[in-house]
């Protein structure tokens, strides 16, 4: 708590709420942005949005730097200060016991993708069928040609698919091994994930030995960038995906 | 085109985590205002459609940054 406060004590707007053996970490708003009637016409404001989005995670990353923090869900308000406090004096038992199990431990994002080009260069050409198809359509000749070409680019596409589900739950299974827990996200579409190639694997785990799960993850990089695989490290993250939903009072 | 020179988009991305993480996960409280599920739905809905509208842009070669995108 100590800690937690030092990391604050940078900026004044934050406040620590101590009660008993928890603190949170909280700080003032105006009713004129933040109650109801107010909240829904700021909701659709996506600057308004974006920049407390990023103030609520810079705010928590000062805080996991320094401690171990269970990150609230974005925009929970209190009226009054001891509404705050018989929360934390009443669910003081759930919440000593969530930050038990996250103590020591930051969340690590993962992702991976498969590059199309390394893939069909390097992947796919483990596969027979596949290498005896590229060498027949390379003789090919006139409209043979452009058919056994299709052919081929279908079964490289459906090989990729398979490949990288394969990747993707070895690298899920691996990762775990140097990991306290793991749990897998929702894939992003390229369009959001700003990247052209497939996203095959979105996950995060919580790590108590960060060291550790690099080196497991630069082992697999090297592993399966041949193979067409690119991945994709995020955090230290405080704990989202690694704290119960099941807290409220 | 590699990541190292869309700065603009990588930035969306890290938003995109954010966005993910702060609005979908991490503990619920008890609070006395808090966004309900719909109000949730509606942000990220917003904000994916947006980052969505922004890498278009982006693909097509045109460079926004993300500040003037959300005006």
């Amino acid at each position: 708590m100590v800690e937690a406060q030092a990391a604050l004590d940078l900026e004044p707007s934050l406040e620590l709420v101590r009660e008993g053996r928890l603190a949170g970490v909280a700080s003032r708003v105006s009713l004129a942005e933040f109650d109801e009637s107010a909240l829904a016409e700021r909701l659709g404001d996506a600057v308004w949005v974006e920049e407390k989005i990023r103030l609520h995670e810079q705010v928590l990353e000062r805080v996991l730097a320094a401690t171990t923090v269970l990150p609230c869900r974005f925009c929970t308000v209190y009226r009054a200060e001891a509404d705050l406090r018989r929360f934390l004096s009443e669910r003081q038992e759930a919440l000593a016991a969530a930050l038990t199990e996250v103590a020591g431990r930051v969340e690590l994002g993962v992702k991976a993708f498969v590059d199309p080009e390394r893939f069909e260069a390097g992947g796919a050409q483990e596969n027979e069928q596949i290498r005896e198809l590229t060498t027949q359509a390379a003789a090919a000749e006139g409209g043979r040609a452009y058919l056994e070409s299709r052919r081929l680019e279908r079964l490289v596409s459906d090989e990729r698919a398979r490949f990288g589900q394969e990747a993707a739950s070895q690298l899920h299974r691996r990762l775990l091994g140097p990991a306290e827990r793991g749990v897998l996200l929702d894939l992003q579409r390229p369009e959001l994930s700003g990247r052209d190639e497939e996203m095959v694997l979105n996950s995060a785990y919580l790590v108590s030995d960060r060291p550790g799960f690099e080196r497991e993850l630069a082992a697999l990089a090297r592993e399966l960038s041949e193979r067409g695989i690119e991945l994709e490290l995020t955090g230290p993250w405080p704990p989202y995906n690694f704290v119960s939903e099941e807290l409220r009072a | 085109m590699s990541m190292d020179q869309r700065p603009d988009l990588r930035q969306q991305v890290t938003l995109l985590e954010l966005v993910d993480r702060v609005l979908n996960k991490g503990v619920v409280l008890s609070g006395d205002i808090t966004l309900s599920v719909a109000d949730v739905d509606l942000v990220y809905v917003g904000l994916r459609v947006l980052l969505s509208s922004v890498a278009t842009l982006e693909e097509q070669g045109m460079p926004v940054a993300i500040g003037d995108a959300l005006r």
